[in-house]
């Protein structure tokens, strides 16, 4: 009985020691050197999807930023932040930026190796696109030390200047690459967010993006209109060429804005200096877009919020207009724009203002109509609108203040709108300083955000104060 | 010295060898104690081999008839050695117990369970027996050791059912993301698993930690390894110390069977106050559906402008809470015989708190076996199977929900009689509404196995080997009915959005192994040698599988087919870790001890290069009272030292990059950088500690004094740090810098009081911790490094940093501007001896948001405990005090209160008053100002007014002093006389008590519990941050103890 237990309890002992034995496998520790929740191969179409998305998502969080700048919209909450020219935190928006540059770069190298030209292209025009917001809103910024792949954790600033050169320079290398013969690789329809695969598009959103650069020097010696006039030529023809998505991760952004106000949330409020500058106060003459855009008030007239000022209502009483969830911008399914065709054609307004007023003027005319057309205005009331003597001045009237006030309506929620607004020294009729605000004069760059403060102090630049004007606004 | 007249009776009785005739004869004597010759009674006398047994009676008498020949007595009872008789010739066989003198032959739940004698131990250990660990009935065993062991502080992040608790030993000296701070925990030489996982977006639901499985009732002793050469021997998991659990075991004799139930109700113990004496509005306008909840007109104003407004606003913090009730019931079965025992236990605890729907259920069975399966083999096994879980409230946006609500309607009435909400407005929704609709249950299935063999071939060398298995699976659901759709109905939006159904399934396993040889011989008497090594692995693997459908078609139907969109995410965890142990200990003549320890572990988480290294620990004891002769009211005294170094690896997958997919948009699926940056080259953390004790017994143990201290010195802490998002990276892991700890604690243990009927005894507990951060990473350059941050209005935002010469957990944030006049500004000091800068409107000023000043430290100066015991015959009086000092929190509920005018302060919104302070010229402020919002009685418009403008951007405000002294428990029980229990025939004994928990609170605190805290119980800013907590409780409890 006795040895029969030993036996046993022999065996059992020596079972047990070979749990032990696993420890002895080869290989058994090697369980975290790689990471089973990552990839090392990612798949070029994948980073195409990511980036091609996060880029929209950035300029609509930008132009989150920016709306409040350039009144079009307002806080329903008295004193924002936002509203009154605090120095609010911009981490999110800093970050989201550079990510989406990482994830580009990633991009690029992968389509260097795979020989993937159209990738290598898009690329190029995103990162152009992504630090061109990056420079106008928050000026001198890291770049040639920064996406260093761990060498550098602290990277130190670069001129602004010298990151606007490097944006040209990557979309003349964009439009090159995607001209390249024979890709390996080609741009996948369905991964491609903005323009469905279609190369052309591509290379005309290249040029866009480069009038739009160009015609930002609008206040240096060097400005050069011809060049801006050259890039239009090979940018966009209509409105089909529009850079936007259409397909979210669930609702489109500015859809949601409205979605949450409507339940409570309040958020995507209109300015009052917007409305009024469309329901006939301002100028005179009552836009039909504004319809379009949002909803009457309970009083059945649209009216906005004085920025800094905040509700007059309860907030949830429908006393003041806000993103409608059936307007143009806001409702399910809305396009996010990134560059349109009516901005371009007011850039060639602007460009060839004083060589060809003839065209400038057509040209003007042209993006109005081309905006209506966007947001679907009924023909009639278009006609009514372009013809109507407020609008339609004629060539000798026409003057840079139309042009800024109708590209003022046609960049809503662009961030493009507040470049536009500095380079007019926000000469908007009625356009007024918030209530409140922190500055003496409009304001016109914003600070550096507490993530690069706190985790990169040496090389942040000093900031006067949020009316310093940057290198282009002279 | 007293010689025992029992014992010159065994002496006298073993003489007689000769066996007699025993059966049948009736054996009779008395029972008394030794020391005091006070009779004993309830002393359990068995005759060996059988289940044969006497009851000593009132006077320590007793009779027995003896059913066997040769019958040897055994004479048992707790708190005295157990003696075992031969019975001789005579009928009359009295005995005198020796009572247990626990400290002088006390031993010790040490590393690998291995049973020392704490004389022999050069580092420090403290022991928590069952009864001291039960006195308060707590139901999470992190919480039931608060305030009684020196060096530890234990936060329970809410009085929630089932809520987690956090544990740190000897201050902060680990920063990695993984581990946290806590010890490891070992039941029964298995480690388990004491992670909190807040899957499912549970951060704020007060998810249990996982050790909260174990049934309190279950345990019979825990012992706490403050770290050190205490856990040298476990490694790498044990550098924060290790809290080591024996759980109950089966007893040689007869079956026992113990039944204890508890059921108490639970109240809230702290509200913050508020103001009642303003109405909803804005702008002093009222408004009953204004979003703004008391910023209208005075209550007397709002009644005449509605004649539906009731007379008095109602308390948010009255009608919120209601009370909690909790019951534990446990029945304990055990018993064997000399070759086997065995013990069964089965427990049921339930929950329901003082938040509506919040609850917690626990099922708790075990097995406990051991075996002596011949002289050399002996083997045991124990099986625990919990399940558990409940539905967890999110008591941080329930808080934030309260907030919102305005006090002049009543929260209870949340629901119409249709089903939807009930709300005053449809931007406002009712807190209640929002739990009763928006549920989150977790449910856990754990299995914790283990198994032991012991081979002891000869007298000086035995073999064990043990191995468990600690499995769970934790399913948790959650969900929210979409809008219904009917006429009027203000659907919750903000929470439950278009309805959702979201499961989350994690799975995981930890095994354990360790196998040890022990030789241990003692030469000539004097010298003792006792050699350990070994080998001991601990393999983890966790998968995750999340499956969230949202926007439901049928609004209350929780099917995942019901959802129009579903996505899902998966998730791979595993860890492995291995060491080889040698632990020498040297003693000579049982007085003086060298303990060696080495310990060379091999982890997975580093690359190959670094994944391998060694570290040793030396102690020495040293009984200096056995050597030299002391004065007799000095009975013991030992001195220690030790120095250790102690290794830990980094969180998993530190060393990785790659890239990870995201949610798919439309059918693509996304593919990013992985936002953290891993880094090959991380080189294992290291912590040294050095302690320095001693242990002192006066007046034959009636006071005893233990007292260390220690210097713990961790380098190359392995952090992931937040960096520039420019690298294109959120995080970077790095070795980020050192930190240091020293401190002192104290034991203090008297006895003033010992008679027949009445004593008093008491334990004093007191530990200070000065932490300090030495530097960071220079390489990198790091300045400082942000470990959390907490949201606060208008840039307020409080973070907790680590900056070199501060110690770790630094609250920093934005502050008033002061009056520099020909001062330099360093732009990180609060100068609160200079005066407020006051603006031209007569308001103070914020400061740029930009800089951060220092606002004060999260860690105490000192924590101190003290258990008080009074017996008196059959009742005993336990009363459990602990003071916390000197540490500061950010009060974001305080925040939050200002900036919506429900706090007190806020009440004096109808004054005027001139800041004290310098305007920017340096010339005294004279300006008299209006408190409220709009025209003040001097015309001018106010706005939003001070409180929303001014008040609620300054950090400064709102971090405060969170100290406290508590009544922690106050317990009365009373053991029920035999003699009442004997008619029963059943009932062997019979213990009934009542007490009361968290009775008394005094701080100076505003809002909740200061203890309490949002952040789950495994975040290391649990300590800093309160939020919106889940209010700490004050119980009220009955309990019974039966024995058959």
């Amino acid at each position: 009985m006795k040895r029969t237990f030993l036996k046993i309890y022999t065996l059992a002992l020596a079972a047990g020691l070979f749990c032990a034995l696993p420890a002895c496998k080869k290989g058994y520790l090697d369980i975290n050197q790689t990471d089973p929740n990552l990839t090392q191969r990612p798949p070029i179409n994948g980073l195409l999807v990511a980036t091609t998305y996060q880029s929209a998502i950035n300029v609509y969080s930008t132009g989150y930023i920016t709306a409040y700048y350039v009144q079009q919209l307002a806080s329903p909450n008295t004193g924002s932040g936002s509203d009154i020219y605090d120095d609010v935190d911009r981490s999110s928006n800093w970050r989201a930026i550079y990510l989406n540059v990482t994830d580009i770069r990633q991009m690029k190298q992968l389509a260097v190796s795979q020989r993937a030209y159209e990738h290598l292209g898009v690329a190029d025009i995103l990162e152009a696109l992504n630090m061109s917001m990056v420079i106008d809103l928050y000026g001198d910024a890291p770049y040639k030390e920064a996406w260093s792949e761990g060498e550098d954790l602290r990277p130190a600033y670069d001129g602004a200047k010298a990151i606007y050169d490097s944006c040209l320079s990557l979309i003349d290398q964009g439009i090159a690459a995607l001209n390249l013969p024979d890709p390996l690789v080609a741009l996948d329809p369905v991964n491609d967010l903005v323009h469905g695969g279609n190369k052309s598009a591509w290379i005309k959103t290249a040029y866009a993006l480069k009038a739009r650069l160009l015609n930002r020097k609008s206040k240096l010696p060097e400005y050069d209109p011809a060049a801006v006039l050259a890039a239009l030529e090979l940018a966009y023809d209509s409105n089909a060429d529009d850079a936007q998505i259409t397909r979210f991760e669930s609702l489109s952004p500015w859809n949601s804005v409205a979605k949450n106000n409507a339940s409570g949330t309040l958020d995507g409020w209109l300015s009052a200096t917007f409305v009024n500058a469309l329901n006939g106060t301002t100028y005179g003459v009552a836009d039909p877009r504004l319809p379009l855009i949002t909803d009457l008030t309970r009083f059945g007239d649209y009216r906005g919020t004085v920025n800094g000022v905040g509700r007059t209502g309860s907030g949830t009483d429908n006393s003041q207009c806000a993103l409608s969830v059936n307007g143009f911008y806001s409702r399910g399914g809305a396009p996010l724009l990134m560059l349109t065709y009516a901005e371009m054609k007011f850039i060639e307004s602007e460009a060839s203002f004083v060589a060809n007023k003839a065209g400038s003027y057509q040209a003007y005319l042209d993006g109005i109509a081309a905006h209506m057309d966007k947001l679907g205005v009924a023909p009639a009331a278009k006609q009514a609108y372009v013809s109507n003597p407020v609008v339609a001045v004629g060539q000798a009237a026409f003057t840079k203040d139309l042009l800024f006030k109708e590209k003022y309506v046609a960049t809503f929620l662009q961030p493009e709108t507040w470049t536009d607004a500095r380079r007019y020294d926000y000469k908007y009729k009625n356009f007024q300083l918030p209530q409140g605000a922190l500055l003496n004069t409009f304001i016109r760059r914003v600070g550096y955000p507490t993530s690069e403060t706190s985790r990169n102090p040496e090389n942040v630049p000093p900031v006067g104060s949020l009316a310093d004007h940057l290198w282009w606004d002279k | 010295m007293k010689i025992s007249t029992g014992l010159v009776l065994i002496v006298l009785l073993a003489v007689c060898s000769t066996t007699f005739a025993q059966k049948g004869k009736t054996i009779s004597g008395k029972v008394v104690d030794a020391d005091t010759q006070q009779p004993l009674e309830r002393v359990v006398i068995v005759e060996k081999n059988s289940q044969n047994h006497a009851f000593a009676g009132e006077t320590g008498a007793y009779s027995i008839t003896l059913t066997g020949d040769s019958a040897t007595l055994v004479f048992s009872i707790l708190g005295y050695v157990t003696q075992q008789i031969r019975v001789g010739t005579g009928d009359v066989l009295d005995i005198a117990l020796k009572p247990v003198h626990r400290d002088l032959s006390e031993v010790v739940v040490t590393a690998f369970g291995v049973k020392k004698e704490k004389r022999a131990l050069g580092y420090t250990i403290q022991q928590v027996d069952n009864k001291d660990l039960n006195v308060n009935h707590q139901p999470n065993v992190v919480n039931a050791l608060q305030g009684k062991v020196a060096g530890v502080q234990i936060s329970s992040s809410g009085g929630g059912p089932g809520q987690g608790s956090r544990i740190i030993i000897r201050g902060i000296n680990s920063i990695s993301g993984d581990r946290n701070n806590q010890p490891l925990f070992i039941v029964d030489g298995v480690e388990i698993d004491n992670n909190t996982y807040t899957t499912g977006g549970a951060e704020t639901r007060g998810m249990s930690n996982r050790a909260a499985d174990i049934n309190p009732d279950d345990i019979e002793s825990v012992s706490v390894l403050r770290g050190g050469a205490a856990t040298a021997l476990y490694g790498i998991r044990a550098a924060n110390g290790a809290i080591v659990i024996t759980t109950k075991s089966g007893k040689a004799g007869k079956l026992q069977v113990t039944y204890s139930g508890m059921y108490g109700f639970d109240k809230v113990n702290k509200t913050p106050e508020v103001q009642s004496k303003y109405s909803q509005g804005y702008l002093g306008e009222y408004d009953p559906a204004s979003f703004w909840p008391t910023f209208g007109p005075t209550v007397e104003e709002a009644k005449k402008l509605d004649d539906t407004h009731p007379d008095q606003l109602y308390n948010n913090y009255k009608q919120a809470f209601k009370t909690g009730m909790q019951t534990r019931h446990t029945v304990n079965v055990s018993g064997g015989t000399e070759k086997a025992q065995l013990l069964g236990s089965m427990s049921y605890l339930d929950q329901d708190g003082v938040i509506p729907f919040s609850t917690f259920t626990s099922y708790n069975a075990r097995i406990n076996g051991q075996f002596e399966i011949s002289k050399k083999f002996s083997a045991g096994v124990s099986l625990n199977y919990i399940n558990s879980g409940g539905n967890r409230v999110n008591a941080d946006r329930y808080g934030e929900q309260i907030i919102y609500w305005s006090p002049r309607w009543d929260m209870k009435d949340y629901v119409k009689p249709d089903g939807t909400q009930q709300t005053y407005s449809s931007g406002t929704n009712n807190p209640i509404y929002t739990l009763s609709t928006n549920k989150f249950r977790d449910n856990v299935n754990r299995t914790i196995a283990s198994t032991f063999i012991t081979y002891k071939p000869t007298s000086w060398l035995n073999f064990s080997y043990r191995v468990g298995n600690d499995f769970y699976t934790d399913g948790r659901v959650h969900q929210a009915p979409g809008p219904l759709g009917l006429v009027g109905e203000a659907p919750n939006l903000d929470d439950n959005e278009y309805g959702f159904m979201y499961e989350y399934n994690l799975r995981s396993r930890t095994l354990t192994s360790t196998v040890m040889a022990n030789v241990s011989h003692t030469f000539k008497g004097k010298y003792s040698v006792d050699l350990k090594i070994g080998h001991d692995l601990r393999d983890q693997r966790v998968r995750r599988n999340s499956v969230m459908g949202d926007t439901l078609v049928v609004p209350d139907l929780f099917l995942l087919n019901n959802a129009k969109r579903v996505t899902a995410e998966s998730y791979i965890y595993d860890y492995r870790n291995y060491g080889y142990f040698a632990d020498l200990t040297l003693g000579l003549n049982n007085y003086l001890f060298l303990e060696l320890t080495g310990r060379n572990d091999l982890t997975s988480t580093l690359s190959v290069n670094n994944r391998s290294y060694f570290y040793p620990s030396v102690s020495l004891s040293y009984i200096f009272s056995d050597q030299f002769k002391l004065p007799n009211w000095w009975t013991y005294g030992k001195f220690k030292a030790s120095w250790a170094k102690i290794g830990k690896d980094g969180d998993a997958y530190s060393i990785t990059n790659g890239f990870k997919a995201g949610t798919t948009i439309g059918s693509s699926v996304p593919f990013y950088q992985n936002r953290t940056l891993g880094n090959p080259n991380l080189r294992p953390e290291f912590t040294q500690t050095t302690e320095l004790g001693t242990e002192l017994r006066f007046l034959d143990g009636r006071l005893g004094l233990e007292a260390v201290v220690y210097q713990q010195q961790s380098k190359d802490l392995l952090v992931p740090v937040d960096v520039s998002t420019t690298t294109g990276f959120d995080k970077a892991y790095v070795n980020a810098g050192e930190i240091s700890n020293k401190g002192l604690e104290v034991t203090l243990s008297v006895v003033p009081v010992r008679t027949k009927d009445f004593s008093w005894d008491f334990r004093v507990n007191f530990s200070t911790n000065s932490n300090k951060v030495k530097k960071l990473n220079e390489e990198l350059q790091l300045s400082e490094i942000v470990l959390s941050s907490q949201y606060g209005y208008l840039s307020s935002t409080v973070s907790t940093k680590l900056v070199p010469g501060q110690s770790y957990g630094a609250l920093y944030g934005r502050t008033y501007k002061r009056y520099y006049g020909n001062e330099v500004d360093d732009k990180k000091t609060l100068r609160t001896d200079l005066p407020l800068l006051i603006g031209a409107n007569g308001f103070p000023v914020l400061d740029d948001a930009s800089n951060q000043r220092y606002l004060g430290s999260t860690l105490p100066k000192w924590i101190g405990s003290t258990t008080q015991t009074f017996r008196y015959k059959q009742l005993s009086l336990s009363v459990l005090l602990d003071v916390r000092h000197g540490n500061y929190k950010y009060n974001q509920l305080s925040n939050f209160l200002s900036a919506f005018g429900e706090s007190k302060e806020t009440e004096n919104r109808d004054q005027t008053m001139v800041f004290n302070g310098v305007l920017a010229d340096g010339t005294a402020n004279t300006k008299p100002v209006y408190l409220g919002q709009a025209k003040g009685p001097d015309g001018v418009d106010y706005g939003a007014g001070f409180y929303r403008n001014y008040y609620r951007g300054a950090s400064e405000n709102f971090i405060e002093d969170a100290s406290w002294v508590r009544l922690r428990s106050l317990s009365l029980s009373y053991t029920l006389p035999v003699q009442w229990l004997t008619p029963t025939k059943t009932i062997s004994g019979a213990t009934v008590s009542f007490t009361g928990n968290n009775l008394w609170l005094h701080t100076k605190y505003s809002g909740f519990d200061p203890e309490t805290s949002s952040s789950p119980s495994g975040s290391n800013a649990s300590d800093s941050f309160s939020g919106f907590t889940y209010p700490a409780t004050r119980s009220f409890l009955f309990s019974l103890n039966l024995q058959f």
